[in-house]
């Protein structure tokens, strides 16, 4: 690994660890091996979004090139939002394009992803499913969102109604994950979403 | 080097017949012997007249070094008048479009602000060095005030951390939007700094090379060839589209947009019109077979020859490819093949029978598309057939070269033809209803019952008479002019 990505890594890594974001347990970094070119991240939902009380655990993944290129930065925990992949958790987000500045810094990128979790942009979508349920039922969009929170980020349990209805597609003995899926997909509709596992 | 540019020229003039006024003595020289040099540009018909043709377009091929030289001009002429420096003025060009009177205009009435508006300065100088041997923050190294360098806005870095910057940019090939490396800084870094801090030649090299693209593609009047390896740089007066040949390699398209020249549509409709056809062609393929059976006797006949009125070989039965009709309907007035008749009553109907109706409609003009690009193909071999029968008949004392070459001129005129015809059908295609849309498809209907009378007469050359062929020819090329005048938007 190239001297300056170490040397900004490990800076960086302080500079996270005493930041106030730290201490109010809103952004983390930790590291997954010795050699700096791969982290794992966590940020915590925003107050008042469906994110509330998930907690994201994100792969950051610092190329050789590391500061003059971005970190590549996925979401490992599943999460429903128009800007991320629910299949991959691949981030659509430009300061991780081409509006990356090198003196960006590992922080600024999970305070980014945390305001993209608060404000979404749907008309420049990584998952085309998601970001039309948002655009057209935005409702059942943030329904699905903190659903998905409470099942996969930890969030709190709040909907019932969509609980069971994952549950009484588990019991026709679908896989839970592929039932909240096709639900999701489906805006609930039961019947449609068992069509679409089974076709 | 002046002989050389005198032989473009006069080149050039071959191109658009524009250039040479023909007065000087010189002139006539040249002239003398581009005429004995080029004997088979004779038959090149793509010499419109300046007076009333539509088609009709002014330019010139460059070489690379002729560009730069007319680049570095425009560019010296905005340093003078603005007391800029050489890399701010082209950076201004560049982002501005070469709009010289727009830049100097917005300049003088507010310097700042509009360096500003093109990312050339930020709103305060920043300073983000503290102490004597300050730390770059890309880097985290602390260095002698002297390591640090900026550009305009102030943000200081290390030279090795814009020298890396530079470098992982241009890889990218990214050279004219270099920015700033503070974040949320637009300010774009000029050539002079990129030069001064690179350490790698070969990466200057590369900037310069990569530079140069951006200036001619920002600039409205000059193009690069989009022929395979050309290095030619075509200049012309306005940004039009417009067709281009290029002398070097041949190439021809659209000035303005760099593909395949395609009047009478527009740029962005042949654009669209393109896309959807990538989309769309598996079914449209599947649907439009490459053999039919004759209306009449039902035998199958595969289609070999470029022209749509069609004989079937056994009952002699004359009918059109396209719509299956007796060809005797085609004669003139009653042309209808080319119209596509929409369901008057589909704003009632289903969505369900609406896509169905959509599908059909664009199926109609990409069937028609997709054919007379067929047939283009297939009237290449009969115009290669022509060149052979001519030389056997030449070499047989049945005439001379020059007797026959009015075959080879009615092969390429038909070409021309059919060309247009191919590109009359997106344009019909994205045409709102209405009586101009009935004007253009009655004109495009005459056009297309012309090429094809033309067609069947070529393929029939040697027992056709001259002039009756001759006369075939002025018909379908006026025709041919009649509808790019009154719809090719100048």
């Amino acid at each position: 690994m190239a001297n300056i990505a170490e040397q900004r890594i490990k800076r960086e890594f302080k500079e996270v660890v005493k930041s106030d974001e730290v201490s109010a347990f809103n952004i983390k970094v930790e590291l997954v091996n010795d050699t700096f070119t791969e982290l794992r991240g966590e940020i915590a939902g925003p107050p008042d979004t469906a994110y509330e009380g998930g907690k994201f655990k994100l792969e950051i993944k610092i190329p050789e090139t590391y500061p003059f290129n971005p970190p590549q930065v996925k979401f490992v925990t599943k999460i429903w939002h128009p800007n991320i992949s629910s299949v991959t958790g691949a981030i659509c987000l430009d300061i991780l394009k081409d509006q990356w500045a090198a003196a960006m810094t590992l922080r600024t990128v999970l305070l980014s992803l945390q305001a993209l979790l608060a404000a979404a942009e749907p008309d420049d979508p990584q998952d085309a499913v998601v970001a039309q349920q948002f655009k057209e039922n935005n409702p059942i969009f943030q329904r699905t969102a903190r659903h998905w929170t409470c099942a996969y980020a930890g969030g709190p349990k709040s909907d019932k109604e969509l609980e069971e209805k994952v549950v009484s597609m588990k019991n026709m003995g679908f896989d839970e994950h592929k039932a909240r899926v096709a639900l999701s997909t489906k805006d609930w509709d039961v019947t449609r979403a068992a069509e679409y596992l089974i076709s | 080097m002046s002989g050389d540019v005198n032989r473009q020229l006069s080149h050039m003039s071959e191109a658009s017949s524009c250039y040479s006024d023909g007065n000087s003595s010189e002139d006539m020289d040249e002239d003398i012997d581009q005429y004995y040099m080029d004997t088979t540009d004779d038959l090149d018909l793509d010499c419109p007249s300046k007076t009333d043709d539509p088609e009709y377009f002014e330019y010139e091929p460059l070489q690379v070094m002729d560009a730069e030289r007319l680049l570095n001009e425009e560019i010296e002429a905005l340093c003078t008048k603005l007391k800029v420096s050489p890399s701010m003025a082209k950076m201004l060009l560049l982002r501005h479009n070469w709009q010289k009177e727009e830049i100097i205009e917005n300049y003088q009435k507010d310097p700042s602000g509009f360096l500003i508006d093109s990312h050339l300065t930020s709103r305060r100088k920043h300073d983000n060095l503290i102490g004597p041997r300050p730390m770059c923050s890309v880097c985290c190294v602390n260095y002698p005030r002297d390591r640090f360098h900026g550009v305009t806005c102030g943000h200081m870095f290390c030279q090795d951390c814009w020298d890396m910057h530079f470098q992982t940019q241009i890889q990218d090939g990214i050279t004219t939007a270099i920015e700033c490396m503070a974040k949320e800084c637009p300010v774009l870094v000029t050539e002079d700094f990129v030069c001064e801090v690179l350490t790698q030649p070969k990466l200057r090299d590369k900037y310069s090379k990569f530079s140069f693209n951006d200036l001619i593609k920002s600039h409205p009047k000059l193009r690069f060839c989009p022929g395979v390896d050309c290095a030619v740089i075509i200049k012309a007066k306005e940004s039009k589209a417009k067709k281009v040949e290029c002398q070097t390699c041949k190439a021809s398209f659209c000035f303005r947009c760099g593909i395949s020249y395609h009047a009478p549509t527009e740029c962005d409709v042949i654009k669209r019109w393109l896309t959807k056809c990538e989309d769309d062609s598996e079914t449209a393929n599947y649907i439009s077979a490459h053999t039919k059976d004759c209306p009449r006797c039902h035998v199958c006949i595969e289609k070999n020859g470029g022209c749509n009125h069609m004989q079937c070989p056994e009952c002699k039965y004359d009918f059109c490819w396209m719509c299956l009709g007796d060809w005797k309907s085609h004669g003139s007035e009653y042309y209808e093949c080319s119209r596509y008749k929409e369901n008057p009553n589909i704003a009632n109907e289903s969505v369900h029978v609406q896509a169905r109706e959509a599908l059909k409609k664009y199926l109609f003009y990409y069937e028609r598309w997709e054919n007379h690009a067929k047939s283009l193909q297939l009237e290449e071999t009969t115009t290669s057939k022509i060149t052979t029968r001519t030389q056997e008949k030449v070499m047989n004392n049945q005439g001379t070269w020059i007797d026959w070459q009015y075959l080879l001129r009615a092969a390429a005129l038909l070409k021309k033809c059919r060309y247009t015809l191919q590109y009359t059908y997106p344009y019909a295609y994205y045409m709102d209803k209405g009586s101009r849309k009935v004007l253009f498809e009655y004109q495009q209907a005459q056009l297309e019952a012309e090429v094809e009378n033309l067609s069947w007469k070529v393929e029939r050359a040697e027992i056709t008479d001259r002039g009756d062929l001759e006369n075939q020819m002025d018909v379908a090329e006026k025709r041919r002019q009649t509808l790019l005048k009154d719809f090719l938007e100048v």
